[in-house]
């Protein structure tokens, strides 16, 4: 029977500079594909002590099931490595082709090993590998090493690549594809330690379907949904499609929980400036798909720089107006479009880049950091600038910041810790604990440290849920945790589960490949492998004492509008062990040897 | 009317789901060098659009370069015969909407699936449609 996985992957040594394709087993199958593939291979294959800049550390780059396929919003590719940021696992995603375009090559996937001897391009072909010379753009922008590769592999390929950044091993750097990102965990640090400068993908194979009847009835349904969707303004991602991920703003600042000034306040008075509506008010812009999606929530606008010069860019993206917007105290969307701009050149993640330049901002209105050459002040925007390109670079202050913030914290001293917004080194999200109890115990408990991809932020930012509550937040968490797992199986788009009735993803899975599952299996997949993950972190050293948050989240939030939201230890706490229990973890956060055996874990030695 | 596309290029999202569905209904599955169109990147700038003009193209020199005449015009549409096509790809250097591609050693083109262009029904935002339609 057809199927629209190919069931191959591609392991490439780069130690070795050679290749090969090894068949999908059966066990492997179970994981589905995208981040379920992706963690059981790590797991498998990674001790979870390794320094993850060793060569001992892997990259597993994966798409899923409805990948390349005419099904809407499934552009992403998936990425599981040990994170140099956090140390835990970290699986993280960018969409754009490139997802599309591995699947074009035949292959669910790629497994990088080792590391080059020198620093090397690679080009896969259909499934064939090649490694190429990489020293014309050693020390060049993601953007301009990208473009170096489509000159000389061909305009029709698909490209990742690292910056500076992630050449010198900064923790926050991450791994770009065309504008999009694999953003958060250091992803672009390990790339780095391998010495692959960049990738590029060029398919020529076609992508059939199990049943093709029944995949087109759901395609045009699923269209359908998604088209009324967005002719609904009062839709999120009615309101993504017309002026991007940065719509919703307003609603966040007038809920009170639009994290400024380092996460001390809940509004940003300056919010109309920087957000989407602004920006397409203030600059020419057009909306840009990724494949196949009829969303098209990528903004791109044409702007002048601060010294008049014509530029342009994709974004900046929601997160990114919080981090370097409301985070640092900058309105101005000039400058907010640059600094995106700079990290996009460096190859670095827009959030944990900005929440640690809060910190420092901080630091240095309080006189505990000092740079010579920056005012370290809150909308500063030289030093907002001046610090992307330190941190980019190591130099001076930076080298102490390309660490993450929890790691700079520690270092610094003198209380520092406690403001440092930050989850197992992984800078926040843009999202407020104390005005959100899930969005709490979502990002102490993420896998990978400070995640908001799997907290119930619509709900509970929507008033579907009491979000100072933390009355049954528990389960709630995990069943959001178990479910987007389960899709990311799929490498479905974040918002795709927003406006899609979930019994659709078992009916696209048996459409596209022939494998039935029901609903709570296919979430259970999820939940199997949320577990596997926690045991690799477990393994790794992590446990209750990392699910915490910084201090600050035990004070009050200023600004009338949040309403001095706080959270109690003894709340969090109690929340935290609801968690655990429904989990059916230990009170220290460990998966019993029943709940692995019910997930059909096998215990590893 | 006639058989005309109708294009608003400022529309056009690069989404390529338009390159999806007309290779699907040309051939069963999604191959993005079986696509009739094909939408090219011009970042800042708006994208080409690489589909067959029809009776918005002047003379159809793609018609008057094929040495074989396996190209013709028929009720404003214009066709290749691939069984008589012999791979010289001058329809290719001739057509000034760089709308020909090659294919498995022939000229493929657009024939608006006969009226009911699948691209058309693709577009999620009506950047292609038919023109008066």
């Amino acid at each position: 029977m057809a199927s629209s996985m190919f069931d191959t992957l591609v392991r490439i040594d780069c130690t070795a500079r050679k290749a090969a394709a090894v068949p999908v087993d059966a066990r492997l199958k179970g994981y589905l594909g995208g981040m379920g593939y992706g963690t059981r291979i790590l797991c498998d294959e990674v001790d979870p002590r390794i320094d993850p800049l060793s060569e001992k550390n892997k990259i597993i780059l994966t798409v899923g099931p409805l990948t390349g396929t005419t099904a809407p919003m499934f552009p992403q590719a998936c990425i599981v490595t040990k994170s140099p940021l956090s140390g835990t696992i970290l699986n993280c995603y960018a969409g754009g082709f490139l997802g599309a375009e591995i699947k074009f090559c035949g292959i669910d996937g790629v497994v990088l090993e080792g590391a080059a001897p020198h620093w090397s391009l690679v080009l896969v072909e259909d499934g064939r590998v090649t490694f190429h010379d990489a020293m014309p753009v050693m020390g060049k922008s993601t953007t301009e090493t990208e473009a170096y590769m489509k000159k000389k592999f061909g305009s029709d390929a698909r490209t990742l690549s690292i910056g500076r950044a992630g050449e010198k091993a900064v923790a926050m750097a991450s791994i770009f594809s065309e504008t999009r990102t694999f953003g958060r965990g250091g992803a672009g640090a390990v790339l780095g330690s391998k010495r692959i400068k960049g990738m590029a993908f060029k398919g020529t194979k076609a992508v059939d379907v199990a049943d093709r009847k029944a995949f087109q009835d759901l395609v045009s349904r699923n269209v359908d949904i998604i088209k009324a969707a967005c002719a609904d303004s009062h839709n999120l991602v009615g309101l993504f499609s017309r002026v991007g991920t940065g719509a919703g703003m307003g609603l966040v600042n007038s809920k009170g929980g639009m994290a400024t000034r380092n996460h001390e306040y809940g509004v940003f008075p300056e919010g109309n400036e920087i957000d989407g509506w602004a920006y397409a008010k203030k600059f020419y812009t057009r909306a840009i798909s990724c494949y196949g999606c009829p969303v098209h929530c990528g903004m791109l606008h044409k702007y002048r720089k601060r010294d008049t010069t014509e530029s342009w860019l994709r974004g900046p993206e929601y997160e990114t107006m919080f981090s370097l917007g409301s985070e640092v105290m900058n309105k101005d969307p000039v400058v907010l479009a640059e600094a995106n701009q700079l990290c996009e050149d460096y190859g670095m993640d827009t959030l944990t880049v900005g929440v640690t330049i809060a910190w420092a901002l901080e630091m240095g209105e309080k006189g505990i950091l000092k740079d010579p050459g920056l005012k370290l002040a809150f909308g500063d925007s030289d030093a907002i600038l001046g610090l992307i390109a330190k941190i980019g670079d190591r130099e001076g202050i930076g080298d102490l910041l390309a660490d993450g913030p929890k790691k700079s914290a520690e270092k610094t001293g003198k209380g520092s810790l406690a403001s440092a917004m930050q989850v197992k080194n992984s800078g926040f999200a843009a999202w407020m604990p104390r005005r959100m109890k899930g969005v709490a115990l979502a990002f102490a408990t993420s896998n990978r440290g400070a995640c908001h991809k799997r907290a119930p932020i619509g709900d509970e930012i929507m008033g579907k849920l009491d979000m100072d509550s933390y009355e049954g937040k528990a389960p709630i968490v995990k069943e959001i945790q178990d479910t987007v797992n389960a899709i990311f199986t799929f490498v479905a788009c974040r918002f795709h589960e927003f406006v899609t009735p979930k019994d659709m993803y078992p009916a696209f899975l048996a459409a596209a490949t022939g494998q039935k599952l029901t609903l709570p299996e296919l979430v259970a997949v999820g939940e199997r492998i949320w577990n596997l993950e926690r045991m690799f972190n477990v393994r790794a050293g992590f446990g209750r004492k990392d699910d915490n948050l910084p201090d600050r989240c035990f004070e009050p939030i200023k600004g009338e509008a949040s309403q001095g939201a706080v959270i109690t230890h003894e709340a969090f706490d109690r929340m935290l062990d609801e968690y655990y229990a429904v989990r059916g973890w230990t009170s220290e956060g460990v998966p019993t040897p029943a709940t692995l055996k019910r997930l059909g874990i096998e215990e590893k030695r | 009317m006639g058989t005309r596309f109708a294009f608003d290029f400022e529309k056009c999202t690069e989404c390529r789901r338009c390159m999806a569905d007309c290779a699907v209904v040309k051939t069963g599955v999604v191959r993005m060098a079986d696509s009739r169109i094909d939408i090219v990147r011009g970042w800042p700038e708006l994208p080409e659009m690489r589909v067959c003009r029809f009776d918005d193209c002047d003379g159809h020199p793609c018609i008057a370069a094929c040495p074989v005449e396996a190209i013709s015009e028929n009720g404003g549409v214009v066709a290749i015969d691939r069984d008589a096509c012999t791979g010289c790809e001058l329809c290719v250097a001739a057509c000034p909407h760089n709308a020909i591609r090659m294919n498995g050693g022939t000229a493929m083109k657009c024939d608006f699936c006969g009226g009911d262009p699948a691209c058309v029904k693709a577009c999620v935002t009506a950047a292609i449609a038919k023109a008066g339609g």
